[in-house]
């Protein structure tokens, strides 16, 4: 570097050079004027620390030399030096630091001054970096620095700051404290004072804080902390609402948080917490609990020396918050508090009420018992009445007194002065004789009881009495509510408690009530149970009982299926008072506890013969008239009187006197009964209870009003429901009167009479109307708007077996067939009944179902009409039985329709399927079949479904059909889903069967119908025979004068008589085989039908063959023709086309005598008509020349002769006709010829078939070639020649020709090879044809062929390859007798 | 009755022997041609010109010599020759290019 000027940085530069930013600025002071001069001249040792203090991430500051100048790293400059950077660089640290230079300072001097390092953790110190006095924390330590003679000159402070970790923690704690578990906090002012406590810990975050709860418009100081009572700023109350108030209290209020300076007036002197000067703002945060109102809020002065960030803010409110929850969670609990003591009181109160009213009843009750007890003893033998009425008090103060003596039991164990005496007893023998007791009632309620106690090998202590209740409570409740099944007692040892279970298979407890099972007079609604009585107070006094015994019971239960209850009671006596044991018991059975059990309980079982244990009346029956001999019998009783109750003493107690009354009596045992019964037969008057099972008074009330049959039937309630809600609420529900139990039996006859004479009069013109709907002989009945059936008379139950008990009948009603027995009988009701809810009058004839499920016919006949009550449109209408007449009409019907048929048939075979078709209709059957059984042949089937096939009927079906001959004919059988009748065909026995398809009933109406048509039919078959045979003959005859018997190669020919029956006609075509290899072609048409129109024929056609043999020219056979038909009668105006045709050369020569025009169909596609040679029809101008014509038939054209049958029609021009004859020849231009013929006869038939007998000839050029020949090779050259000259009639071009000679040369080389191995000499048959679009060969043999595998010098599978080359289709197939191979080739256009 | 066959055999101007053919060859005649075409065992022109009709027994002669056989031929018989596969082996010429006459 010599020479150079040093650049100004070149020392600070190397020094500083571990970071570029705070380096670039340490760089930039200027150092000359500081005492430790320029960089460059600095010690070793000082450039080595601020190069170490730059380099470290770890915040440092150091201070070096006399002044103790400043230096410091970037680490430091973020976290502590803040705003004095780089102000700091290079002063002196007492400068730097001087706010805390008293802090600092003193450790710094103790450093230079020994050398020794300091060490301070989380020192609080008071930053100005941020703008203001900040509260910082910092753990730092100072060490010395020394120069390089080691002397100490400096010192580095390496310090972390702490600030976040310090206040977080410290906040940390206060929430923490918050929230320890204040489980013995139960009030307000509890929780108040504890988070008050738990704030004022932290009087640095909360210098003061002041806790405000609303209370209705105020906020009221309820908690403060760091601030004096009585202080200006926290006042003791705030208006809720008031905007100017000190703290801003209606902000909280709708949940907002304000933050509230603290300035001026009341906030002048306030308190400063931990800080040496007083806060500078408040937080006013509500104190809220999701889901209410603001409870308060609760203002926070805040620490001056943080500032009011993210966390401060938070912590703040979560203190908020967890005052909030405490006052939340104490006000519940004081809520809950409240709500459980007034609970408490409420069930106190109730069992008091009970015992004393109870202990108020035992003294009345014993005075009652104890007399009645002598009056029975003295009244054994009185008379019955008079011992019955005794029985039924006896009984009811049992009843009374056991619930009495339960609710003392309540009331001793509540206060508990429950006396127990716990002797050893054998559970399991005194379970067994308590549920002895029960098994009587248990048996007569049809249930079985099973009773399973095996003796325990340790005694039981238990108090006899309260032992008893437990069981029999237990099975008086198993019983009650058990109706079917079985009632079980079980006891078993388990470990160190005995368990007895007791468990039924009734009803069983909805889930929901389970809890509240054994809850004191809890019922549980609506249960099916055999009496409604009941205080809902057993179960919980056998909780009590089981506990007292230090036991404990549980219930499962399923509702339907049952419940069961496990009694768990511990064996020894540790766990009873020692003073209530005793050493043995007494040796009592079962006490009287028992009997009022029992006698209840069999109270609500029905009485049965022989087990009336005291001759009460059956329930349901009337009451027999020995044990209540109505004052005024029979007819001129005072009315008739049905009693709903289901206490039977109460039951027998009205029926006694109101039967005492004059009245006749029928008494039930619950709504639902007297419901029917009322509905059955309408008494006078119903006295009905309030409350009963199934169906209680108010419902049955509603439901007799609802009907218009029993709306007037006066009904009088009775409850033992005092007050007057009750009996408003009955006589809105409709009832005529009501009475509250108590009553006396004069009262009671008092308001039934008074409400029957009312009733009379009311009831009147209503009776009236009643009889003379009754006396209609027709059914009547009344429909709802919805088509209820809602009132019927005597007539209806009489036709359909549905009576007046049921009603309303709703729609679909229960006569209405069944839809999946007969969907069509029901969709036919169902839109009878449509029309009917729809018309406003009508009538219809339906099927409907008889309640003992006989088919009627009913003729219903309705008109709508309006209630004059309820102002509703009803259906007024009355039915009558028609079935009688129904089917008498229907067999006239369908054996019209059968005689139709039978008579349009024109064949046996279309008779019989007419005739099947007319049946299926009929019976709307899936399907009718019929077999005719010809002896040695398959049975011959004829059915309406077209794929049915005799082979493939179900077993089952053939057989009962073969079993139908064994059977007398026209009887029907029925099997499974149909009938079979059997009857005679022409042919041999026919079995009919008929398949109706699920489920659907064969009458006896159809049977009788069916027999009648079976009758019927094999008439009509016998006559459609006979008119076959007839035709059968006719066209016989007719075939037979028509034409030759053998047709000329290429031709084919057809001739159809007249469709309606029988009609042949003069229609004719022939062909003659001219000696000169010619063929003379004729098709003739003679006037008239019938058979003198076929003779006129027969004659005509000879004579023309015989002309054309003679002289083979159509227009001279034709003019010698004229002269033979003028002398033949009839044979006028014959039409005749007469035609030589030369099949070598294709050459026709024609003429016409007034017939249609040929028509030629070439190959092309085209059509062309002979038209010319034309003349006038036979022996018109006989004598007058006739013209000829030619014309050469193409190769591989149809000619078509006809006559007019074929193509006139009425009202359509002969043209149009020829046009689609045309048409067809062309469309069936690849058929052979004769399947052509059948398409041209079928196409162009009318729809009712041929109404003029029709004759047709076609012939296709040239006639196929069909040559045989022995299997010889020599014969192959002349096969090929033949062929070669008949392909040269087909006009193919050259290749094509030898392409079918090889083909059919290889085919014929295979013949003669295989003919030669297997019979030589065989013949081999080579027939070819021409259609207008493709060759056809055909080479058949009888030898086998070789498989075309290409082998080596294998001729004859190289021969297999070039036919099917050659041509386009070929097939082989070999067969037993030889092979045939068929080839076809597509003929270029 | 044979199926009418005429064989003639000669020599081509180059001296390769020479056999023409006329008629029609099935299996009755088809030895005839064999026999003809094994007088010699060399190369040989086959002139089937006037050949209107060749089966698979013909074709089967011509096979066992086609490698030395050079066949002159009309439109008529090349899709046989063709399809048969013959005209792979032996030497086809069409009737008029083989400018050997």
């Amino acid at each position: 570097m010599a020479g150079r000027a040093p650049r100004p940085t070149s020392a600070g530069g190397d020094v500083f050079a571990a970071d570029r930013e705070v380096g670039g600025d340490l760089a930039l002071v200027d150092w000359a004027a500081t005492p430790l001069g320029p960089p460059g001249q600095w010690p070793q040792s000082l450039q080595t620390a601020v190069s170490i203090l730059l380099s470290s991430r770890f915040p440092m500051w150091m201070a070096w030399g006399e002044q103790l100048t400043f230096f410091c790293n970037a680490a430091y400059r973020r976290d502590t030096l803040g705003r004095k950077y780089p102000w700091a660089l290079g002063r002196p640290a007492n400068e730097v630091w001087a706010e805390i230079w008293d802090d600092i300072g003193p450790r710094i001097d103790t450093v230079l001054r020994t050398g020794e390092a300091t060490w301070d953790e989380g020192l609080l110190l008071f930053l100005e970096r941020s703008g203001y006095s900040e509260e910082t924390y910092h753990t730092f330590s100072y060490s010395p620095l020394r120069d390089d003679a080691g002397a100490v000159v400096g010192m580095l402070c390496v310090v972390s700051e702490d600030t976040d970790r310090v206040i977080g923690e410290r906040r940390m704690a206060t929430l923490r404290d918050l929230g320890s578990d204040p489980t013995v906090i139960r009030t307000e002012q509890e929780v108040l004072a504890f988070t008050g406590r738990q704030l004022d810990r932290n009087r640095k975050d909360l210098p003061f804080t002041l806790t405000y709860l609303f209370d209705e418009g105020t906020a009221r100081l309820s908690a403060a902390t760091g601030i004096p009572a009585g202080h200006p700023a926290a006042p003791a109350v705030l208006p809720a609402d008031d905007p100017d108030a000190l703290w801003p209290a209606a902000a909280p209020a709708r949940g907002e948080t304000v933050l509230v300076p603290l300035t001026g007036g009341a906030f002048t002197d306030l308190p400063a917490g931990d800080w040496p000067k007083p806060p500078r703002q408040a937080l006013v945060v509500p104190l809220v609990q999701q889901g209410s109102a603001p409870y308060g809020f609760c203002v926070a002065a805040l620490n001056r020396y943080r500032e009011l960030d993210e966390g401060y803010r938070g912590f703040i409110e979560l203190a908020a918050g967890y005052i909030a929850s405490g006052i939340g969670s104490a006000r519940s609990y004081e809520a809950q508090q409240r709500r459980a003591e007034e609970l408490a009181e409420l069930d106190r109160a109730k069992t008091a009420f009970f015992s004393n009213i109870s202990h108020e009843f035992r003294t009345p009750l014993t005075l009652i018992m104890g007399p009645v007890e002598d009056l029975r003893g003295r009244f054994a033998d009185a008379e019955e009445a008079v011992r019955q009425d005794l029985d039924v008090v006896h009984r009811n103060g049992l009843r009374l007194g056991k619930l009495v003596n339960t609710l003392l039991d309540f009331s001793r164990i509540e206060a508990g002065r429950m006396q127990a005496c716990y002797a050893p007893v054998d559970l399991a023998a005194v379970t067994a004789e308590l549920a002895s007791v029960f098994r009587s009632a248990v048996e007569r309620a049809g249930l079985a009881f099973d009773v399973d106690c095996p003796p325990l090998d340790e005694p039981v202590y238990v108090d006899r009495g309260m032992w008893e209740k437990v069981v029999l409570n237990l099975l008086s409740n198993a019983l009650k509510f058990t109706f079917d099944g079985s009632v079980r007692v079980r006891v078993r040892r388990s470990d160190t408690h005995a368990v007895v279970i007791v468990s039924d298979t009734g009803v069983g407890v909805p889930e929901a009530e389970m809890p509240r099972l054994f809850e004191r007079f809890h019922r549980i609604e609506n249960a099916r149970s055999r009496s409604n009585e009941g205080s809902g107070i057993g179960l919980a006094l056998v909780r009590e009982l089981v506990g007292l015994h230090g036991g404990s019971i549980t219930a499962e239960s399923r509702p339907g299926e049952g419940t069961a209850f496990t009694l768990r009671i511990p064996f020894g006596t540790a766990h009873l008072p020692p003073g209530s044991v005793a050493p043995e018991a007494s040796g009592a059975t079962v006490s009287a506890t028992a009997d009022p059990y029992v006698q209840e309980a069999l109270r609500w079982l029905p009485v049965s013969d022989g087990a009336a244990a005291d001759g009460a009346a059956a329930d349901g029956a009337r009451l027999p008239h020995d044990v209540n001999p109505p004052v005024l019998p029979g007819p001129s009783a005072r009315g008739r009187v049905l009693v709903a109750d289901d206490n039977a003493d109460m039951r027998e107690y009205l029926s006694r006197t109101l039967a005492a009354g004059g009245y006749e009596v029928h008494a039930v045992a619950d709504g639902v009964e007297a419901l029917q019964a009322v509905r059955r037969d309408v008494p006078d008057l119903v006295v009905s209870d309030v409350m009963m099972p199934r169906l209680d008074g108010l419902g049955l009330l509603a439901r007799l009003r609802a009907d218009a049959r029993t709306a007037a039937v006066p009904v009088l309630l009775l409850s033992a429901r005092a007050g007057q809600e009750a009996s408003i609420e009955g006589l809105q529900a409709g009832a005529d009167d009501y009475l509250v139990k108590p009553f006396a039996a004069a009262e009671l006859l008092a308001r039934v009479r008074a409400n029957m004479e009312l009733a009379r009069l009311r009831g009147h013109h209503l009776r009236w109307r009643a009889a003379l709907i009754d006396s209609l002989q027709e059914a009547f009945f009344v429909c709802d708007d919805a088509g209820s059936v809602v009132e019927i008379n005597t007539a209806f139950t009489r036709i359909l077996g549905y009576g007046p008990e049921e009603l309303p009948y709703k729609p679909a009603h229960p006569w209405w067939p069944d839809a999946a027995v007969d969907p069509d009988a029901h969709r036919r009701v169902g839109t009878a009944f449509a029309t009917l809810l729809e018309r406003d009058q009508g009538s219809s004839t339906v099927p409907v179902t008889h309640r003992d499920g006989r088919r009627l016919w009913v003729a219903v006949t309705w008109n709508k009409a309006q209630d004059p009550d309820t102002g509703r449109r009803v259906t007024v209408g009355t039915l009558r039985d028609v079935t009688a007449e129904h089917h008498a009409v229907q067999r006239t019907t369908a054996l019209a329709a059968l005689n139709t048929v039978l008579s349009q048939a024109a064949s046996l075979p279309e008779a019989l399927a007419s005739a099947l078709t007319e049946l299926k209709t009929l019976w709307r059957a899936r399907s009718v079949l019929a077999v005719v059984f010809h002896p040695g042949n398959v049975p011959a089937l004829t059915a309406t479904d077209p794929d049915a096939n005799w082979n493939e009927l179900p077993p089952e079906r053939r057989d009962f059909l073969e079993g139908l001959r064994d059977r007398p004919p026209l009887t029907p059988v029925i099997e499974g889903s149909g009938a079979g009748v059997l009857l005679e065909h022409p042919d041999g026995p026919l079995a009919v069967w008929i398949d109706l398809g699920e489920h659907r009933p064969f009458t006896a109406e159809d049977q009788v119908l069916l027999s009648l048509l079976a009758g019927r039919l094999a008439q009509g078959l016998v006559r459609a025979h006979q008119i076959d045979q007839q035709r059968e003959t006719a066209i016989a005859l007719q075939r037979a004068i028509l034409g030759p018997a053998r047709l000329p190669n290429g031709f084919a020919v057809r001739y159809e008589p007249a469709t309606p029956p029988l009609e042949v006609g003069g229609d004719w075509y022939d062909t003659v085989a001219l000696p000169d290899g010619r063929i003379g072609i004729v098709v003739g048409d003679c006037v008239g039908r019938g058979l003198e129109a076929a003779s006129v024929m027969g004659q005509l056609r000879s004579a023309c063959r015989a002309l054309m043999l003679q002289e083979p020219s159509p227009a001279r056979t034709l003019m010698a023709l004229d002269q033979f038909a003028a002398s033949v009668p009839g044979a006028l105006c014959t039409t005749v086309f007469c035609a030589v045709f030369d099949p070598g050369a294709g050459e026709l020569t024609y003429s016409t005598a007034g017939h249609p025009p040929g028509i030629l169909a070439h190959a092309d596609g085209t059509v062309q008509l002979l038209e010319e040679g034309r003349s006038v029809p036979l022996a018109v101008r006989p004598g007058k020349r006739r013209p000829e014509a030619r014309c050469t038939l193409p190769a591989r054209s149809t000619l078509l002769l006809y006559t007019d049958g074929l193509v006139e029609r009425r009202r359509r021009s002969l043209g149009t006709g020829i046009e689609e004859a045309g048409k067809a020849l062309q469309e069936g231009r690849d058929l052979p010829v004769d399947e052509l013929a059948t398409e041209v006869m079928t196409r162009l038939a009318p729809a009712g078939g041929y109404d003029d007998d029709v004759a047709l000839l076609l012939y296709r050029h040239p006639a196929p070639l069909d040559l045989t020949f022995p299997a010889e090779a020599s014969q192959l050259a002349p096969v090929r020649n033949a062929l070669r000259a008949w392909l040269a009639q087909c006009d193919l071009n050259r290749i094509d020709v030898q392409n079918v000679l090889v083909a059919a040369g290889e085919a014929c080389a295979n013949a003669i090879e295989h003919g030669h191995r297997h019979a030589p000499g065989e013949a081999v048959r080579l027939s070819a044809e021409a259609f207008a679009d493709t060759v056809r060969l055909t080479v058949a043999d009888s030898g086998r062929w070789k498989d075309p595998q290409p082998e080596p010098y294998a001729n004859r599978g190289r021969g297999v390859a070039l036919m099917r080359a050659t041509m386009e289709d070929v097939t082989i197939t070999p067969g037993p007798v030889g092979t045939t191979v068929d080839m076809q080739m597509r003929i270029a256009r | 009755m044979t199926t009418p066959l005429t064989l003639t055999t000669g020599r081509r101007a180059d001296g390769t022997p020479r056999l023409s053919v006329s008629g029609e060859i099935d299996m009755s005649n088809a030895s005839a041609l064999a026999e003809a075409l094994d007088t010699g065992s060399g190369h040989v022109v086959v002139d089937l010109t006037a050949v209107e009709y060749l089966d698979s027994a013909g074709l089967s002669v011509l096979f066992a010599r086609a490698e030395r056989l050079e066949l002159i031929v009309t439109p008529l018989l090349e899709p046989v020759l063709a399809v048969s596969g013959l005209a792979e082996l032996a030497t086809v010429h069409r009737h008029g290019d083989d400018g050997v006459r």
